[in-house]
């Protein structure tokens, strides 16, 4: 189970926007081609095939968080020692209840 | 965007929804074409019976048996919006109880791929012709006529008439041997 936990699931900010318009461009594509593709040979179930493959191949590209979709990470500030203000808005709630 | 489901999601409903517009550009590229063609259509063999019709009732009704020929080329009807063609032999007469009958004699089936170049030489009917009554003996004018109906990969369920009949005449007397 440590190991499944440490397997990189998020991408940041940039690669989101990146795999998002890649997606897009990919799946587009293709589906501009098959139109031209099935209306030449007449059958629109080539169309509907390549599409298929575009759709496959912007999942393999866009859904795994490759390394490409994570360069950018946030810079967060280091954690600071706030464990005994929480503490105390914690206790104050529960006064109040 | 932010997690692999989400990616998964946004993925497939934009591959959907390309799917549903090219869908739309296929029905919109066939929709106004024209699928109206020729065809000959001539009788070979018209007889006509009088025999019981256990299935309605004992009475005797005019039994009409044919064979026709048929030429047809439904080749350019086919393109990427046609899935297949139902071909039907309807023949249409006017009796002095009906203004309007219409019997399907036959029919066929056609699918993309297969050979539409029809050429039929003395075909059967599949259907019996039979009439309500006896409107079929002495019967002047029946006229056969071929439709089709266009079955598509989206849109449109047009139902064509073709062009072409052919009229012919019944016999004045019933034939009452076997054939």
């Amino acid at each position: 189970m440590d190991f499944l936990s440490r397997i990189p699931t998020h991408m940041d900010f940039e690669g989101q926007a990146r795999a998002e318009k890649l997606s897009r461009i990919i799946i587009t594509l293709f589906g501009a081609v098959g139109l031209i593709w099935g209306y030449i040979v007449q059958q629109f179930s080539q169309t509907v095939y390549i599409l298929g493959a575009g759709f496959v191949l912007a999942a393999l590209l866009t859904i795994p968080p490759w390394p490409m979709y994570r360069r950018k990470p946030l810079n967060w500030q280091p954690a600071k020692n706030g464990g005994e203000n929480q503490v105390k808005e914690g206790s104050k709630k529960g006064k109040k209840k | 965007m932010h997690s692999v489901i989400q990616r998964g999601n946004s993925i497939l409903a934009y591959a959907l929804s390309v799917l549903a517009c090219l869908t739309f550009i296929c029905f919109a590229s066939t929709v106004f074409l024209n699928y109206v063609t020729d065809v000959k259509i001539n009788t070979v063999k018209v007889v006509v019976k009088n025999v019981p019709d256990y299935s309605i009732s004992r009475e005797k009704n005019d039994l009409g048996f044919l064979t026709f020929d048929m030429q047809a080329d439904l080749t350019p009807l086919f393109n990427w919006n046609v899935k297949q063609l139902f071909l039907y032999l309807t023949a249409e007469y006017e009796t002095p109880s009906n203004e309007l009958n219409q019997v399907v004699l036959w029919d066929k089936i056609i699918l993309r791929g297969e050979n539409a170049a029809l050429d039929f030489k003395n075909m059967n009917t599949k259907y019996y012709f039979w009439d309500d009554g006896n409107g079929l003996k002495g019967n002047k004018n029946i006229t056969l006529s071929l439709s089709w109906n266009i079955i598509p990969n989206s849109g449109l369920l047009p139902n064509i008439f073709a062009r072409g009949s052919h009229s012919f005449k019944f016999p004045v007397e019933y034939t009452t041997s076997r054939m």
